[in-house]
């Protein structure tokens, strides 16, 4: 009979202690000692110390995403360049050099299609 | 050779088509004239064309990795058709309402094709999650294409849901199933030993992967995307996916049930039921005759009628798969490929009638025979051959799938083997009946409302599509063995290699 888990158990019961007491606490504080006066201010909208503004659902524009995704096209080539790249002082094969400009050949032409439709133009 | 390079030579056809789809996306950058549907759509066709073409050419037989790309006349074939069904989306996508970025559109189908044709050569269960999720994910981006339609966006996300939440189950089954056997090749699990099969964590990876399956094939009760989808998406996008997208998901299914866990089958028959996926199989199956035919009777949107019908023949073809074997498999293929042919061939009439008068509604069909002859006629061939009434290509279908799977095993002593399910399957066929004349009374016999919303006998290349296809379905129904014939042959091909792939390993 092994006890491997029973770490885990009592993990889980410290881990729930640690929310809950607080929050019993808090809920004491507030039922005994705290009187309750609501009012404008004190239930206004806790915006960075700031007055709130304007409504909080807002929409963002779809461009912020597709940029995102171009962002993405440099992004995915330096993750795969650089160990190539590193590679390269000790030897490059005639094949992975192929491949790898494959690949090049791939992102570039993403994006020079985002290019030639308009992506990169902040309308 | 250099296992990469060996790799690029045998997916020759599937790196046609990234290339045709690559190409078409830079064409499409080109001035918009009148000409460049045109030539867009030669594009892709000559891209597909040459890759059926290879395909054609080069009948060798090799198994990559183990299994992560089998290339067998059985494959072979079922790309062929694949690519072939997909073209003909392709022609339905240049005619139809998708106007703006159409050569974005031919690409997404170009690559969900190339999704396609790794599921159906991969034996190894990596490799089928990954055609699967390469199969969906751009069908997500054709359902919602139309980005001004609510309908469209709104069809998209549910599939979108629904499929990852599917793709979720599949990967914790198959996760189940690495775990309790220790492989990932198909060819190495059906060696598994028979205590293995029992063991209830490996059925419940079993089961859970049906469930992810279940969802590719819309059978119920994992079906409730496909009304939304097939009606919320353009109308070549739902083709595609009722058509393409269900064959390799047929071919896949087969194969991981009777290839990998033969031996997991259980047994569904009534008096001696076993724990396995037979029993689940036929379940489902049940299940998705009862409900895509009841619920099909009170629509009003062909496109949702065909999507219930969908669903239900998606039953039949389960149906098939429970008579294991060869026979079994080579009538789910029949089946698969002749639905796939017809269903193409309704959701080309809906596209035509749904660019000319703004709708798919049952009364937008209404005098579709005094302007239209033509194309009344091949929807006439289309409803009678799903109802599966002779001399159509659709009663073979279901004739080859019911004798077959009563045959798989009526040998077994004097029980009544899966007569209840397929009892359920014929009388339910019989409904069936109803909401397919349905949508011909509004064809050929409630009159039109006035002239001005005529159809005109379509010119396009749809059309032509539409008029092949109903010839075909009309030929493959009078002369089964044309399709049967490459079956069988693929079937005992791909057999022979498999066999002959064993003998040469050890």
């Amino acid at each position: 009979m092994s006890h491997d888990y029973l770490i885990l158990t009592l993990f889980l019961a410290i881990a729930l202690v640690f929310p809950v007491v607080p929050l019993v606490m808090a809920w004491l504080w507030a039922r005994f000692f705290s009187p309750a006066k609501p009012g404008h201010d004190k239930q206004a909208i806790y915006e960075c110390g700031l007055e709130s503004k304007g409504p909080a659902r807002i929409q963002f524009r779809a461009q912020y995403y597709l940029y995102a995704l171009v962002f993405l096209v440099f992004d995915v080539e330096t993750v795969f360049l650089l160990p190539f790249a590193a590679m390269g002082f000790v030897q490059i094969s005639p094949a992975s050099f192929l491949a790898i400009l494959v690949f090049l050949f791939l992102l570039l032409e993403g994006l020079v299609w985002a290019w030639a439709k308009g992506i990169l133009e902040w309308k | 050779m250099n296992p990469a390079f060996q790799l690029f030579k045998y997916l020759t056809p599937e790196s046609f088509l990234a290339e045709t789809a690559f190409f078409v996306l830079i064409a499409g950058l080109v001035r918009a004239t009148a000409s460049r549907r045109t030539m867009l759509l030669s594009l892709t066709l000559l891209g597909g064309l040459a890759s059926i073409a290879w395909i054609w050419i080069h009948p060798e037989s090799i198994n990559i990795c183990h299994g992560m790309a089998v290339i067998d006349p059985l494959t072979r074939f079922v790309k062929i058709v694949i690519v072939a069904l997909s073209l003909v989306a392709c022609v339905y996508a240049a005619s139809s309402n998708v106007r703006e970025h159409l050569a974005e559109y031919l690409a997404l189908i170009l690559f969900s094709t190339i999704g396609m044709m790794l599921l159906v050569s991969a034996e190894d269960l990596l490799m089928i999650f990954i055609g699967l999720e390469m199969t969906s994910i751009p069908l997500y981006l054709l359902t919602g294409y139309l980005k001004r339609s609510a309908a469209s966006a709104e069809a998209a996300l549910k599939y979108f849901l629904f499929g990852s939440v599917a793709a979720a189950f599949l990967l914790f089954g198959l996760s189940l199933i690495y775990g309790v056997t220790g492989s990932t090749s198909l060819q190495a699990l059906a060696q598994m030993p028979r205590s293995t099969a029992s063991d209830p964590l490996f059925l419940t990876g079993v089961a859970l992967a049906l469930a992810g399956f279940g969802f590719k094939v819309a059978a119920a009760p994992f079906h409730l995307w496909a009304p939304d989808v097939y009606e919320g998406a353009p109308t070549p996008s739902a083709a595609l996916i009722a058509s393409g997208s269900k064959v390799a998901g047929f071919l896949i299914l087969a194969k991981f049930l009777t290839l990998g866990f033969a031996k997991a089958g259980g047994s569904a028959i009534w008096s001696l039921l076993q724990p396995g996926w037979l029993p689940l199989l036929a379940v489902i199956a049940a299940a998705s005759v009862i409900v895509g035919n009841l619920a099909a009777l009170s629509q009003s949107n062909v496109k949702r009628i065909l999507a219930y019908s969908a669903i239900a023949q998606s039953g039949y073809m389960l149906l098939g798969l429970l008579a294991t074997g060869n026979k079994g498999l080579s009538a789910v293929l029949f089946y698969v490929i002749v639905y796939a042919l017809t269903t193409l061939g309704a959701f080309g009439v809906v596209g035509i009638v749904e660019a000319r008068r703004g709708g798919a509604q049952l009364h937008h069909f209404d005098g579709l025979h005094r302007s239209a002859p033509g194309l009344a006629l091949c929807m006439g061939v289309f409803m009678i051959s799903l109802a599966g009434i002779p001399p159509l290509a659709g009663f073979f279908g279901k004739f080859y799938l019911f004798a077959g799977a009563l045959g798989s095993v009526s040998s077994l002593d004097g029980s009544l083997g899966l007569l209840w399910v397929l009892l359920i399957a014929v009388a339910f066929n019989a409904v069936s009946l109803y909401y397919y004349l349905i949508v011909l009374k509004h064809v050929f016999v409630v009159p039109a409302p006035d002239a001005a919303t005529a159809v005109p006998q379509p010119r396009s290349a749809a059309g032509f599509c539409v008029g092949l296809l109903a010839v075909a379905i009309l030929g493959l129904g009078l002369y089964p063995p044309l399709l049967l014939n490459p079956i069988y042959s693929a079937i005992h091909g791909a057999a022979r290699a498999a066999a002959k792939a064993a003998s040469v390993q050890p």
